[in-house]
């Protein structure tokens, strides 16, 4: 059965930063007891997968490493509709992903939740390495508080 | 008319990877055509060294956020192999059943989302879904279900982690399995609404040949249309030659216009993925597979690299109807437990399987701890770069009359009917804020 609110943490653990989106959600599962409407998943590279696991939701909150501008380890909150890709697409294959075009499909098909809520975390370093660097690590407990708030504002 | 053409298409490299297109033609003399791969190496050979064989399935599982299972299972065999490690009759097939998920997602990926605009000349899956909402809505749909049938029997969707060396961990219940039979059946009229919405397309097909070398894998015990087991065939080549021996087929070799590795065997290139599976094996398709190649103009000895997708197509409607059958055996043998047990020893050994986009090939070797010492892995798309570039040698000169543009789009749906796996590392947002 599918919970009204699903939280997404997307990227890949071997590309060092890339990754936070997935050490988050895995730490999030931990108390996933005290969030009983809502599915955490790691979504890891997902691409066009992101459409099914949003489909049926009232609210989907996605996690994962963005380049904003903004200094390593800022977090920042919005939706997509607050944002433009600056992202160009080769169409060569089906390993490029655009997160806001497949949020734009599931608009345009009728089925994407009401809301969908985007943490984009800035990277420092993205290279092939395991684990995220220290200066998002530290900042572990900041993202989770922020994840939560909007987890508790998501159950009213 | 003679015509002067300039194309680079250089896309952003490093850490999404794609290629680069280069032509450059003068006067209508064509001067310069390259298919350039400058993608940085991932270094996952080494990344295993070291590991015990226990964690080498979850490390290469990430090569690719498409074929996982496919890179899943390739290293699961071959570190069976090396290890003298058996798996039941039950086990291989529910694999089977497995393997076939990946290959209707991705098969369905790739010519729903990514090669279906080109058809109906429009940039995107976006705007198709505005053009075409109810072939989009059956593209959705089948992609679901294979996605489903993955959580079902791999775990989860991407990144299996029901597999291990000598089986599985976790086996799909009767009913489980009885559920996913039933959609499976209910999803035919949707296979045959994206055949019959591709045949309405087809003129927008390219009409290019250039005689191929196809390379796939064969299996004559029982004959079968085989993605999972068999030996190495090809469409110049009468005989098989065993997996293990995989290094003289593909034969490995460094090009100075692209950073991956180029292959070929008995010509200068040779060409893997749907179409060469088909030309090898069409005879052992399954009877809805079968009318639908015929529907779709498909005949065996098809040298034409864009007719990969409606290859690509008909395997869709194989692994459906063959997964039906295959429930069957497996709820009239009934679902068993095990209780895999596995010592490590030392050895080396190879894994080969079909991925969607072609043979995919893996190596180790083990010490006597089961610690990882050494890995080669060749994949599919490197296998098709020295034919992707052959192709363009030949297509360019052929349509340079067309202009800039029209060049520059063929090339680019040429490269896409491949179905190439570049990279998939990462897939960050990139955004810029505009409230």
């Amino acid at each position: 059965m599918r919970r009204p609110i699903v939280v997404l943490g997307l990227g890949n653990p071997l590309m060092a930063d890339d990754g936070i989106g997935v050490e988050l959600v895995e730490r999030l599962a931990q108390e996933a007891g005290r969030y009983p409407a809502v599915d955490i998943i790691d979504a890891g590279t997902g691409g066009m997968s992101v459409l099914h696991m949003i489909e049926g939701r009232r609210k989907a909150i996605l996690i994962d490493s963005a380049h904003m501008g903004e200094t390593p380890g800022t977090i920042r909150r919005f939706t997509p509709e607050e944002v433009r890709s600056a992202k160009i697409l080769a169409h060569q294959s089906l390993h490029e992903a655009d997160l806001l075009r497949v949020l734009t499909l599931a608009e345009q098909l009728g089925q994407a939740p009401e809301t969908m809520v985007i943490f984009g975390i800035q990277p420092q370093v993205v290279e092939p390495r395991q684990g995220v660097s220290g200066i998002l690590l530290d900042r572990v407990d900041h993202y989770l508080t922020e994840i939560r708030s909007e987890l508790e504002r998501s159950a009213g | 008319m003679a015509k002067t053409v300039n194309i680079n298409v250089h896309h952003v490299t490093r850490v999404e990877g794609h290629g680069n297109i280069v032509v450059n033609a003068t006067n209508g003399k064509v001067e310069k055509v390259q298919w350039q791969v400058p993608e940085a190496p991932r270094f996952f050979e080494a990344m295993v060294r070291g590991r015990s064989y226990e964690d080498i399935q979850t490390i290469v599982s990430r090569i690719c956020g498409i074929c996982s299972i496919t890179h899943s299972l390739a290293s699961t065999k071959a570190v069976e192999n090396a290890l003298g490690i058996k798996v039941s009759e039950q086990a291989d097939k529910v694999r089977i059943l497995m393997h076939y998920s990946e290959q209707l997602q991705s098969h369905v990926l790739h010519v729903g989302y990514l090669v279906s605009p080109d058809l109906f000349g429009l940039p995107s899956v976006v705007p198709l879904a505005a053009k075409a909402p109810e072939v989009v809505m059956a593209v959705i749909r089948l992609h679901r279900l294979a996605n489903e049938w993955s959580d079902l029997i791999a775990g989860r969707t991407t990144h299996p982690v029901t597999l291990t060396p000598g089986g599985l961990t976790k086996f799909p219940t009767e009913k489980e399995l009885r559920g996913l039979q039933e959609r499976l059946k209910n999803a035919v009229p949707d296979l045959k609404a994206v055949a019959e919405a591709v045949l309405s397309a087809a003129s927008a097909i390219p009409n290019f040949t250039r005689e191929t070398e196809y390379i796939s894998l064969k299996q004559d015990n029982p004959p079968t249309y085989t993605f999972y087991h068999g030996d190495i065939t090809s469409t110049d080549y009468d005989g098989a030659v065993s997996i293990h021996d995989w290094q003289s087929v593909a034969n490995e070799y460094m090009n100075d216009q692209s950073t991956a590795k180029w292959t070929k065997w008995h010509r200068d290139s040779y060409t893997v993925g749907a179409l060469a599976r088909f030309n090898n094996n069409a005879e052992l398709l399954s009877p809805l597979a079968n009318d639908v190649a015929k529907m779709l103009g498909l005949a065996k000895g098809c040298c034409n690299p864009f007719m990969n997708s409606v290859a690509q197509i008909v395997e869709c409607v194989h692994v459906v109807e063959t997964s039906i059958g295959m429930i069957d055996e497996l709820l009239t043998a009934g679902i068993k437990p095990e209780n895999v047990k596995v010592s490590p020893k030392a050895g080396k050994a190879s894994g080969c399987v079909e991925a969607p986009r072609g043979i995919l090939f893996h190596q180790y070797e083990f010490d006597r701890k089961g610690n990882c010492v050494g890995a080669d892995i060749c994949i599919p798309t490197n296998q098709n770069h020295a034919a992707i570039q052959q192709d363009f040698e030949k297509f360019v000169p052929e349509i340079l009359d067309e202009g800039e543009d029209a060049v520059r789009l063929k090339l680019e749906m040429l490269v896409r009917s491949y179905d190439p796996c570049i990279s998939c590392s990462t897939h960050m947002l990139n955004v810029e804020f505009v409230r």
